[in-house]
């Protein structure tokens, strides 16, 4: 039977396309793993390894709550083996401890105030301009030092800030005698301006985009001058944006360690530099988990508040409309 | 339409916010060409020997390539994470969903010293706080919600329908998510990916905590060997950062477009 062998020979020749046999055995793969059955856990399938993920730093919250709860014997150097609330005790009854807190707390809220105060007209420009290749100049101008990290841009601030920096050979040329800028508390509070500026303005651009032309038309045709609709009408829409920016430069500016290390050598230290110290230089690890959660909790009651004034909302990841 | 006076000021301002922003970019980068052996501004001559130095300096290569390995190591492990987590958010019905996003919210709440002292914590226990990909999967945990938003915002944006037009089409599971999802989301991916590596690539603090001698990344190098003396050769490995910086700016600008980060959510 002749026909039949060149129908088998035919159907011998043809064979599928490799990237169909592929997505098949995938396909059929993707069955016997995850039955179709289970569809409605998918959502959670895919989101657990990053639950999973997020949990080590839970568990790491966990583990420094208990060596917080452990004083260091200074006889052996090991944790005490009883639990105690000594090491808070400690904290509390420090006086350098509240004088750091205080620091921290002052210069992060001093922090918000000066970058929102730049970073509002920044984004307004950003958004509002009719010129693509301006915005884009200001996007890169943010970006840069975004990428470039904070040690590196704390270094430019040291060499211009310096004794014989820029700012003080243009001081010189003025006729004012050189002039210490650096390793005082607002060389850290400008060093924290510059390094929060970008966050605050990615932060902002959203809300104030978001805000149709038209309403500031609007309240100028009803005869509002600029300053009027901008306290009227801009700031109060873009209030999500500005208490989320505040809230994310607020938490960073309190807990930064870099800044105050390197723009305050040694003299302005911040809460996280307190903790450093206190892990590696006296090697006291109860107290510095001690200390260390305390900013944690700092931080949230910061957070808390923040967002039970204002509402919550502000802290949304996007995404669902 | 704006007032004169609006101009003014605004412009102003943003200037100065320019100012402040480059300007130490801009210096550092022309101390690195200085020939002198001290920091100066305006740089005295030009010359390319502290490159020649930093690029036979055994340590700074060393840390250099530390780095990279760091940041491999937090792309391996967020991309895959922050996709499907991104996906997840945007695309199915969790349960307790407000909930979960607050709780991935956290490596952004919890102070970075906070979560560094942590995990150097969890790793000590674990026995693995000498090793290099521990620091990786670190910074995977602390820059995740950046990936996550940036994954979740482009899949919002999806039109869900040419999913189901595809599985009518006869597509699989797995077709669809490989030639329908993926491409679509792609944006996201690699905006996320990029902004992850970024920023692992300049992480300090993390990695100040979680790195010994043996292990030293390039920003904790930069920063020790600040501490002691400030010479041009510091100057000249910072610039390695600005051309990362400037690189990750090109390509994110070519493959998405910056104005992305306008677009509210």
């Amino acid at each position: 039977m002749p026909e039949t062998t060149s129908q088998e020979e035919a159907s011998k020749a043809f064979r599928y396309p490799l990237r169909w046999r592929v997505m098949d055995a995938l396909n059929a793969g993707l069955d016997r793993l995850w039955p179709a059955r289970m569809m409605p856990y998918t959502g959670w399938a895919l989101i657990t390894p990053a639950l999973l993920l997020v949990g080590l730093l839970v568990l790491g919250l966990f583990q420094m709550a208990d060596s917080s709860l452990h004083t260091l014997d200074r006889a052996t150097f090991l944790p005490s083996e009883g639990y105690t609330l000594e090491n808070y005790q400690t904290v509390f009854e420090n006086a350098t401890y509240g004088r750091i807190i205080w620091r921290s707390v002052l210069a992060a809220v001093l922090t918000v105030f000066f970058t929102l105060l730049l970073a509002l007209p920044y984004s307004y420009i950003m958004v509002r301009t009719s010129s693509s290749a301006v915005r884009k100049a200001l996007l890169v101008v943010l970006f840069l030092p975004f990428f470039i990290g904070q040690v590196v841009r704390a270094y430019g601030l040291l060499i211009i800030l310096g004794t014989t920096g820029v700012a003080n050979n243009a001081l010189g040329l003025v006729g004012i005698e050189p002039i210490r800028l650096l390793f005082n508390f607002p060389a850290v509070v400008f060093g924290l301006v510059q390094y929060m500026l970008p966050f605050a303005v990615l932060m902002l651009a959203p809300a104030l985009t978001a805000i149709p032309r038209e309403t500031e038309t609007a309240a100028a045709s009803l005869g509002a001058n600029w300053f009027r609709t901008f306290r009227h009408v801009v700031i109060p829409m873009a209030k999500p944006g500005l208490i989320g920016a505040g809230l994310v430069v607020g938490t960073l500016a309190l807990t930064d360690f870099a800044m105050p290390a390197m723009l305050g050598g040694g003299s302005q230290d911040f809460i996280a530099n307190a903790i450093y110290d206190q892990f590696f230089r006296t090697a006291d690890q109860g107290l510095g988990a001690a200390l260390a959660l305390l900013l944690v909790v700092l931080g949230s009651v910061f957070v808390g508040i923040v967002i039970s004034i204002f509402g919550a909302g502000t802290l949304g990841m996007g995404g669902k409309k | 339409m704006t007032a004169t006076s609006q101009r003014i000021l605004f412009w102003t301002t943003v200037w100065f916010c320019i100012l402040i922003l480059s300007v130490p970019t801009i210096i550092v980068v022309g101390a690195s060409f200085t020939t002198s052996n001290m920091i100066s501004f305006p740089p005295e001559g030009f010359t390319f020997k502290w490159y020649e130095k930093i690029a036979l300096a055994r340590d700074l290569q060393q840390a250099f390539f530390r780095s990279l390995y760091v940041s491999t190591a937090c792309l391996i492990v967020s991309v895959p994470v922050g996709t499907l987590a991104g996906l997840a958010l945007s695309r199915f019905r969790i349960r307790f969903s407000n909930m979960i996003q607050v709780y991935l919210l956290l490596p952004f709440t919890v102070p970075l010293i906070g979560s560094g002292i942590g995990m150097m914590l969890i790793f000590g226990e674990w026995r693995i706080l000498g090793s290099l990909w521990p620091i990786g999967v670190a910074l995977a945990v602390i820059n995740l919600p950046f990936i996550i938003w940036s994954v979740s915002s482009a899949a919002g944006a999806l039109d869900s329908d040419l999913e189901l037009a595809a599985s009518s089409c006869g597509a699989g599971r797995f077709e669809t998510f490989w030639y329908v999802t993926l491409p679509g989301i792609m944006p996201g991916v690699i905006t996320g990916g990029l902004l992850m590596f970024v920023l692992a690539m300049s992480e300090f603090l993390v990695s100040l905590l979680l790195t010994d001698a043996r292990t030293v990344t390039l920003p904790v190098q930069i920063y020790n060997n600040i501490r002691s003396i400030i010479t041009p050769d510091l100057a000249a490995v910072s610039s390695v950062f600005v051309v990362i910086a400037l690189i990750v700016v090109w390509l994110l600008d070519r493959l998405v477009g910056l104005e992305i980060f306008l677009k509210s959510k």
